[in-house]
């Protein structure tokens, strides 16, 4: 199994944030996790990419226990719900930020930066600033310096979160893409039922600091905690679906 | 219709002080009820340029002294403000930060003065420049803990998760994200240095001549003219930090 979490534990002061959560994700999978605010999604992530140390358990990559290595070494990207560009870099050099942490030749970090932005449709606003771009654009160029390190898991906080409907789906499609063409390992954190079914190719429920994952989506839906029955009965008693 | 006369009148209310104390540095014989100075010369800037008077040396000294004031409390209250900024105590660490302003410099002065004889730093320019962080360390702390806020923190994050160590964090994201926070800052800080007067008389016991001091020195004695000179030159410096500022911080 590529990522491994076993037994992982955390309590913030007196509240228990994450109580012995374990679970597995083969490579080149997303997996969907839906969750209300305060379930423990955030901690669950930051604890993975390394921003968080737990009291308990293990965070294993490719056969590797991570616990002891510091986030900067992972290669394993947290994205916020926010862009976070940097302000004093325009779309370019955001996306370029990561290679240049790793110093690659000039005609690389140029050429792979370029790729990267052509794919996101961002070609022409690459010397714009953060300032410049509209949400989507801010969004794109942040998946763009999150993909373009490869990195080994890409942990999506409510990506989309501040995103108008339209926006949205146009992100959620191209997420998807992205993901599948760089075979990234990715962990979609949500509380959009609809975006967590449209998103995953696994599914997995965490409420009170517990996750559960399904073994199937059919299994998911299934699960009258995960609102997928409340969902249906709302559309069937306005007379639309069946 | 009354914005033109109001603009310049503005202007010259703000400039009048400057073209003064300019004007004044090159008078002599001013008796009262004469409304300006009986003689024009440049005599005063002449004994200050042959180096026959101290001015050119406290100049340098304050000089000095605010530079290094401002790039130690800068730099210090930076990284102090992060760390408060972050610790669950951060309301109870801010509340410390204020305490010296709580005090008149003069009398923040009488109370660290036994200690700073004791210790034998009374009188000396390392004594002064310890006294004077006291003032400016603390401004520096308070000003820059509105900088770490969590955004800030989240893009610290997001760096280390793209691949960046602390180095590279700090120098790529932390510097620039934070230029014009750390100029303020200098410039701030170099004001608190350049103008203070009543940590820098005690303590330096009349023996730390800082421009400031000398302006009093000279006003004490009724020598305007020098006193008008010393003033000249303590404004240039904040002038020239000013414009610098502007055209750092404002420029499109």
């Amino acid at each position: 199994m590529y990522l491994k979490i076993n037994h992982i534990s955390k309590t913030f002061g007196k509240e228990q944030v994450l109580q012995d959560l374990s679970f597995t994700l083969e490579a080149h999978r997303m997996l969907s996790i839906l969750g209300r605010s305060g379930s423990g999604k955030t901690t669950l992530l930051k604890i993975i990419a390394g921003l968080e140390m737990p009291d308990s358990g293990t965070v294993e990559l490719n056969g590797k226990t991570m616990n002891e290595v510091p986030a900067h070494l992972r290669n394993i990207v947290y994205l916020y719900q926010e862009p976070l560009l940097f302000p004093h870099l325009n779309a370019f050099e955001n996306v370029a930020f990561g290679l240049r942490l790793r110093k690659l030749p000039e005609t690389d970090i140029h050429q792979k930066t370029t790729e990267m932005l052509e794919s996101l449709e961002l070609g022409d606003q690459s010397k714009k600033m953060p300032g410049q771009l509209s949400g989507g654009q801010r969004q794109r160029v942040a998946f763009g310096r999150a993909l373009i390190v490869e990195p080994q898991v890409l942990l999506l906080d409510e990506p989309f979160g501040a995103l108008d409907t339209e926006t949205r789906s146009a992100m959620q499609q191209l997420l998807k893409r992205m993901v599948a063409t760089f075979k990234i390992t990715t962990l979609f954190v949500t509380h959009d039922l609809k975006e967590a079914l449209l998103m995953g190719d696994e599914m997995a429920l965490m409420q009170g600091g517990i996750l559960k994952k399904y073994e199937t989506k059919a299994a998911f839906v299934q699960d009258a905690r995960t609102g997928v029955g409340e969902e249906v009965a709302f559309w069937a008693a306005l007379g639309i679906g069946n | 219709m009354l914005r033109k006369p109001l603009k310049y009148t503005f202007a010259a209310a703000v400039l009048f002080p400057f073209a003064f104390l300019l004007a004044l540095s090159f008078g002599q014989n001013w008796r009262f009820p004469a409304v300006l100075p009986a003689t024009w010369t440049t005599d005063n800037w002449h004994f200050l340029l042959a180096g026959q008077s101290d001015l050119g040396q406290s100049l340098l000294r304050s000089l000095g002294i605010s530079v290094g004031i401002a790039t130690v409390a800068t730099g210090l209250s930076f990284f102090t403000a992060k760390h408060i900024a972050y610790h669950p105590w951060r309301e109870r660490w801010l509340t410390v930060a204020y305490f010296p302003y709580v005090f008149a410099p003069v009398i923040l002065a009488a109370t660290l003065q036994f200690y700073f004889l004791r210790l034998g730093l009374a009188g000396k320019v390392g004594g002064v420049l310890l006294a004077q962080l006291f003032i400016a360390y603390p401004f520096g702390v308070i000003f820059f803990t509105g900088f770490w806020n969590e955004r800030m923190r989240a893009m610290e994050q997001l760096s280390a998760t793209l691949g960046g160590n602390g180095w590279q964090t700090f120098r790529r994201v932390l510097v620039p994200a934070a230029k014009g926070a750390l100029l303020v800052c200098f410039f701030q800080t170099f004001l608190i240095s350049w103008f203070e007067y009543g940590l820098t008389s005690l303590l330096g016991v009349g023996k730390v001549q800082t421009l400031t001091v000398k302006v009093f020195q000279y006003i004490g004695e009724a020598n305007i003219f020098y006193a008008a000179l010393a003033s000249v030159l303590l404004v240039l410096p904040p002038v020239g930090l000013l414009w610098v500022n502007k055209r750092v911080l404002f420029k499109t």
